[in-house]
């Protein structure tokens, strides 16, 4: 028997006991092909997964590596099907690839014959490929490189791209470190996208993704096009360019509902780019407007399906996903796979809170109980309308008041979902609210007023999940949600994990009402929270000092 | 030629085995346990039943590729010397005389007084090709050409006939023409055929027929019956491994295997599988089955019969009379030994095991899909192909495996050479047993685990084995998010309670629970108190228990029992009126039919065992009232079968050297009965006719028999006895000069002519 710290699962977890003197030898080892499932406090749990295993294989590794890695860290025999398994799935990465080939454009070519014919026979295929060459080589309609590689992974022989990319219009940026420095991580991450051509990095928020974008671009030194959530993360990204880079601000330009401008670099909304007009996307010659270089996706992870479909025509151009977490909400994460590319770096939360780029947080949930009366109402009310009632309890203001009154001095966020609820709790606390219907110029206005400390506290509706850094933030409250969902949960938290001047740790409270759909969602949330290893609190509303 | 005279050799096949010492004759009798039952009368009756012709096949079907192929020589040459035989054999004369050994110990050849000769009935069961040992040579004639003979005439013929020739041996021997006269001087020939009939390269049998006489097929052959060697066993492909790897990777499907058994039987010691009329398991039952235990539906059907050969499954009819599978009682004391011990019972019974899971998911010839534990789904010849496979493997040098690829080939072509009789789902069987052993733990990598060969010697693997097993945890790790990690193997004891307090999310070498409020709910209705939760929690984690899991706990007792059900009028009462508000205004407590009694108490239509589940399904946590207002707590009933007979196999054994000890002694002692009889004029019972028909056929020659005909007239006939066969004695009429046949039940004496009688 062997004493390593990882024990492998016949269902193809893999359990890594981080107390053990190899446990970090281990987590590098196993890093590349296994994907983090939960690191809770003793045992993280990573997952075998095809998509893991394959982008193992994209970024080198082989099949016997892999099988090597589990063997030497494994505390028991490994069960021999998962071996096998493994192997197996490997060597279906590669099978089948795309070229170029100098008279038919684009190929894709096979070295395993009867790969080829089964893939060929699949219907879903059939559109998307030419006249077969000769026996191993078919030819493929140039736009049909992202749709292939797609309808490929589901057939589970994912192909690798080797087409290549278009150079782009050149575009001379470069980064401006005289104040700052890249970090070592930021560093890597970048130069793991551009060797691998096109893909993904995952990093967690507040971790500065926006400087691995900037460090490709300039990298790339091309025209660029940056697709971003929303226009107060297009105008952050712009700022930050401004500030990082040698781009002044007449290179940059945005492309948002309010303003369309197209410059070597433009950086675009996911909205106004998923608008139609009488069911045409009318944006879309953006995508063509310039002889593009680079293509950058803020937050892969919430990409809607249309950009999806237009990234499918987008294969030529090398693109980048920055994000904090691969997981989808829609599982679609074998589209970013196919589509955006592999996974190119990534780095556990923890690890990177450790070296101190990211402040820790101490989770606490305070549930309140609903007087009798508002239990009533809210068994007797419909489903559909229960969590709106049960989130939306007047209970939740009080504790509110009690716990900003705990945090004098500190910078704090209300979050909330309700608008209703919102401009209760603005009254009651006398703070300013951002809400959807703010105007962007106030919202940057309160944004700015907040970072700078004049505002010491602001409540803010989903409008801020996203892309806003708020670096200043130390307590956070949230008071609704959207219905459990983990992403939300990572974003709000990530709002608080900028690293403190003085290493503070943030203080992130959820509250909740006792014994209703409410604390159900919590729960979920909640448990996203404690498996990316932030320990959490549950504490009653009076036991809280008043 | 070929008839030297010998001062050895007996009279008859009886004689040879009444001089045998009782070693010889009790390997005889455990190697062909068909010639023991019944026990013979004596070594007349012995040497009579080792002729008949499906005791002959059976024994021939054990032999091996070199074996079978010195038989065919000997039975080309007919009455011969070892020294002679060797040369028609091309293989090692040392391994030739090794391999006549067996055979007559076997009583497949015997020395008669003329040399060795092979037993009648042998010539016919040598049936199939080149790869069972059969060379297609006719036996020698009876005044046979020399060698050199041969060679001269095989000179002389033209390039036709010589082709003609080649073209008769390659077909078997035989051929027919009708053309060629048979009486023609050598200068008289007039085509190929009659060339080779006037110098006796070819030999007229019959009208039309000519065969190739023996010696002429060994000339050209080059003097031996093939020509290829005999005695080249096929290699084995193998690749390098350390036992110790072999070790742990079988260790751990070992180890994966016993569990998975545990967890699928006690599964279905509270969910028992329905079982089909036909006695198997339908498909659907399979499927939930292997998505139980998170494996396919071939290693899920090789669990279930691993369970139900080692007694540990059986069917039962369940309270409606339907037939169910469930675990026997001795799945009780089974799941009670150590892992160690567990398996080497489950594996010791599937090495004898003639039950063939491999067939699952493929369809019989009549397009059926084979259901796992039909009771069609076994093969004689199952056990056998098992038990050489894995001594095969055992056969590889320490630190060699069986090569990935092309490893399963070349234990075929083995196997093909140990046992070239063997059926053509040898192929099948063999592929089976290596995937099969590689699923159960007795071999990794392609080689066997140090354990399982002790196993196979017949030892005991149990401490070969625990060395390779993960020692079993007394603690788990708490977390958080609320999942408990048992970095082990749990004590079973622990494990079984921790089961209830906690749902299991993943198994293995460790296992992963996750605490909910529903697991800490079943685990409140099993009786536990929330003081009993948190000592044990804070007994069996070696971590601190996380905030949340305590406030989990606390949260789900202040909610469990709020509503209590009662079960003689079904009604349900809570102090807080609130609690019944809600219930009643859920909107799926239509069906339930709920009225409000008074402010704490709810009234039911619904049966009390349809309405429990309902409300629990809803979110409520009730509990049953008794009527003496009262807690009750139920847990599921354990369903048990009873063990099925013991298979009379694993008894025989122990008996079995005993039993061919009083098997001899009385085929002795009957044997001298016989001699003191009058030997002549005496009227025979039709197995002493049989014995007797035997013995001539054997030593050959003439024998006078009475025989009663058709119309009740008795005569006396000399005879050549050819065969015995089917109550049947063929042999040549020496009054009318034809062969006929002759009911041996009508045959009142047999005399022998030749010898003194």
């Amino acid at each position: 028997m062997n004493d390593g710290p990882l024990i492998v699962q016949s269902d193809k977890t893999l359990l890594l006991e981080i107390d053990h003197a190899q446990a970090a030898a281990c987590r590098r080892a196993i890093a590349p092909f296994a994907e983090l499932e939960r690191s809770p406090e003793h045992i993280h749990t990573y997952r075998l997964t095809p998509l893991g295993l394959w982008n193992a294989r994209a970024a080198g590794h082989d099949a016997e590596q892999v099988v090597d890695t589990l063997l030497e860290f494994s505390r028991y025999a490994v069960p021999h099907a998962l071996l096998v398994d493994v192997a197996e799935t490997m060597a279906r990465y590669g099978r089948l690839r795309l070229e170029k080939h100098p008279v038919h454009g684009l190929v894709m070519v096979s070295n395993d014959r009867p790969v080829l014919e089964e893939v060929l026979r699949a219907k879903k295929i059939a559109g998307m490929i030419g006249e077969r060459l000769d026996d191993d080589t078919v030819a493929v309609h140039a736009s049909e490189r992202g749709n292939l590689k797609q309808a490929l992974l589901k057939l589970g022989w994912p192909a690798e791209d080797f087409a290549g990319y278009v150079d782009g219009e050149a575009h001379p940026i470069a980064l401006d470190e005289s104040e700052w420095h890249l970090r070592d991580y930021q560093r890597d991450a970048a130069e793991s996208f551009w060797h691998g051509g096109s893909g993904v990095v995952v990093l967690p928020c507040g971790a500065g993704k926006t400087l691995v974008g900037a460090a490709a671009m300039a990298q790339a030194q091309a025209t660029t096009l940056i697709l971003v959530t929303n226009t107060v993360s297009a105008r952050q990204w712009k700022d930050e360019l401004v500030r990082r880079t040698s781009l002044t601000e007449d290179e940059i330009g945005e492309y948002s509902g309010a303003v369309k401008e197209i410059r070597p670099v433009t950086i675009a909304t996911y909205q106004v780019m998923t608008t139609r007009r009488k069911g045409v996307y009318s944006h879309l010659e953006l995508l063509d407007a310039r002889d593009w270089g680079l293509i950058v996706y803020d937050e892969v992870h919430l990409l809607p399906a249309p950009i999806f479909r237009m990234t499918a025509n987008l294969q030529a151009r090398r693109r980048i996903g920055l994000t904090a977490t691969l997981v989808r909400e829609d599982g679609r994460e074998g589209d970013v796979f196919s589509l955006i590319g592999p996974k190119r770096y990534d780095a556990p939360w923890k690890d990177i809170e450790a070296q101190g780029w990211i402040a820790p947080a101490d989770c606490v949930e305070v549930r309140v109980t609903l007087p009798t009366h508002e239990r009533i109402a809210y068994a007797t009310a419909d489903p559909e309308e229960r969590y709106r009632l049960a989130s939306c309890t007047h209970h939740k203001v009080q504790v509110v008041r009690d716990l900003v009154a705990q945090h004098p001095g500190q910078p704090t966020l209300v979050i909330g979902q309700y608008l209703d609820q919102l401009d209760e709790l603005a009254a009651a606390l006398d703070a300013p609210v951002i809400k959807g219907e703010t105007p962007v110029k106030e919202r940057q206005r309160l944004f700015e007023a907040f970072r700078s400390g004049e505002v010491g506290l602001l409540v803010v509706s989903k409008v801020a999940n996203f892309s806003i850094d708020l670096p200043s933030a130390e307590v956070a409250i949230q008071v609704s949600g959207s219905f459990g969902s983990r992403q939300e949960e990572a974003q709000r938290l990530g709002r608080l994990l900028r690293p403190k001047t003085d290493g503070r740790s943030a203080h992130f409270y959820t509250i909740v009402s006792r014994d209703t759909v409410d604390a159900d969602f919590a729960q979920n949330r909640q448990r996203f929270l404690a498996e990316q290893g932030y320990a959490y609190r549950i504490m009653d509303a009076e036991d809280l000092p008043a | 030629m070929g008839r030297m005279s010998t001062t050895r050799g007996f009279r008859s096949l009886a004689d040879q085995l009444r001089g045998w010492t009782d070693e010889r004759l009790s390997t005889l009798l455990s190697e062909r346990p068909d010639l023991a039952t019944p026990a013979p009368h004596d070594f007349g009756q012995l040497a009579s039943r080792a002729a008949v012709r499906t005791s002959v096949v059976r024994a021939l079907d054990g032999l091996t590729r070199l074996e079978l192929t010195v038989l065919d020589a000997l039975v080309v040459s007919g009455q011969t010397t070892p020294t002679e035989l060797c040369t028609s054999v091309q293989a090692d004369p040392g391994a030739v005389k090794a391999a006549l050994r067996r055979l007559t110990d076997l009583v497949l050849v015997w020395e008669s007084t003329g040399g060795l000769r092979p037993l009648t009935g042998v010539a016919e069961g040598l049936t199939g090709g080149p790869e069972a040992g059969v060379s297609g040579l006719r036996p020698r004639s009876a005044e046979p050409l020399s060698p050199s003979d041969v060679g001269t005439r095989l000179a002389e013929l033209s390039a036709p006939a010589r082709a003609l020739l080649d073209h008769v041996l390659e077909q078997g021997g035989e051929a027919t023409t009708s053309a060629a006269r048979h009486t023609v001087s050598p200068r008289e020939a007039a085509n190929p055929a009659e060339e080779l009939l006037s110098r006796r390269l070819l030999v007229p049998r019959g009208t039309g027929t000519v065969v190739l006489p023996g010696e002429v097929g060994l000339v050209l052959r080059g003097g031996t019956t093939t020509s290829e060697p005999a005695d080249r066993v096929p290699g084995l492909a193998t690749t390098a491994r350390e036992q110790a790897l072999v070790d742990r990777v079988a260790g751990g499907a070992a180890f994966e295997l016993v569990r998975r058994l545990e967890l699928l039987l006690d599964h279905w010691g509270t969910h028992p599988a329905p079982a089909l009329r036909s006695g198997g398991l339908g498909v659907r039952e399979l499927k939930a089955a292997a998505t139980f235990l998170h494996v396919d539906q071939q290693a899920a059907a090789l669990i279930i019969e691993c369970a139900s050969t080692a007694g540990l499954l059986a069917s039962r009819a369940d309270t409606d009379g339907n037939l169910v599978w469930v675990p026997t009682d001795v799945f009780d004391t089974w799941s009670a030994q150590d892992v160690p011990a567990r398996w080497s019972a489950v594996a010791r019974s599937w090495l004898e095991s003639p039950r063939m899971p491999g067939l699952v998911g493929s369809r019989d010839p009549a397009g059926k899909p084979w259901n796992v534990l039909t009771p069609e789904l076994a093969a004689r010849t199952m056990p056998e192909a098992r038990l050489m496979t894995l001594q095969v493997l055992a056969g590889l040098p320490p630190g060699q495996v069986l090569a990935a690829g092309t490893g399963v080939p070349s234990l075929l072509a083995r196997l093909a050479w140990l046992r070239p009789r063997r059926p053509r789902s040898r192929a099948d069987q063999v592929a089976w047993t290596v995937e099969e052993a590689a699923a159960l733990g007795a071999t990794g990598l392609g080689g066997l685990a140090s354990y399982a060969r002790v196993l196979l010697d017949g030892g005991d693997p149990h401490d070969t084995m625990a060395a390779l097993l993960p020692e079993p945890v007394d603690h788990v790790l708490i977390q958080a998010d609320l999942t408990a990690v048992a970095p082990g193997p749990l004590e079973s004891s622990l494990a079984r309670r921790l089961q209830l307090l906690a749902d299991v999310e993943s198994r293995g070498g460790a296992t992963t629970y996750r605490f909910t409020p529903g697991s800490v709910r079943r685990a409140l209705d099993l009786g536990w108190t929330a003081a009993e939760v948190h000592e044990f929690l804070g007994t069996v984690s070696r971590t601190p228990v996380p905030q949340p899991l305590t406030y989990l706990v606390d949260d789900t007792v202040r909610t469990f029992g709020a509503i209590r059900v009662g079960q003689a009028e079904s009604f349900l009462r809570a102090d807080d009126e609130t609690a019944l508000t809600e219930l009643l205004h859920h909107p799926k407590v239509g069906p339930l039919g709920l009225r409000r009694l008074a402010p704490t108490v709810l009234i039911s239509s619904t049966p009390i065992e349809v309405l429990l589940p309902r409300l629990r399904d809803l979110g409520a946590a009730p509990v049953v009232e008794a009527a003496d207002g009262t807690v009750r707590v139920t847990r599921p009933d354990q369903l048990r079968a009873r063990t099925p007979r013991a298979r009379r196999a694993a008894a025989a054994n122990a008996h079995e050297s005993a039993r061919i000890a009083a098997t001899i002694t009385a085929i002795r002692s009957g044997d001298r009965a016989a001699a003191s009889r009058p030997a002549t004029g005496t009227t025979l019972s039709p197995s002493g006719s049989l014995t007797a028909l035997r013995e001539a056929i054997e030593i050959g020659g003439a024998v006078l028999i009475g025989y009663v005909d058709n119309h009740g007239t008795a005569t006396d006939r000399i005879v050549d006895p050819l065969s015995v066969e089917g109550g049947q004695l063929t042999a040549r009429d020496h009054r009318s000069d034809d062969v006929r046949t002759f009911a041996v039940h009508r045959i009142t004496t047999v005399k022998s002519l030749d010898g003194p009688s």
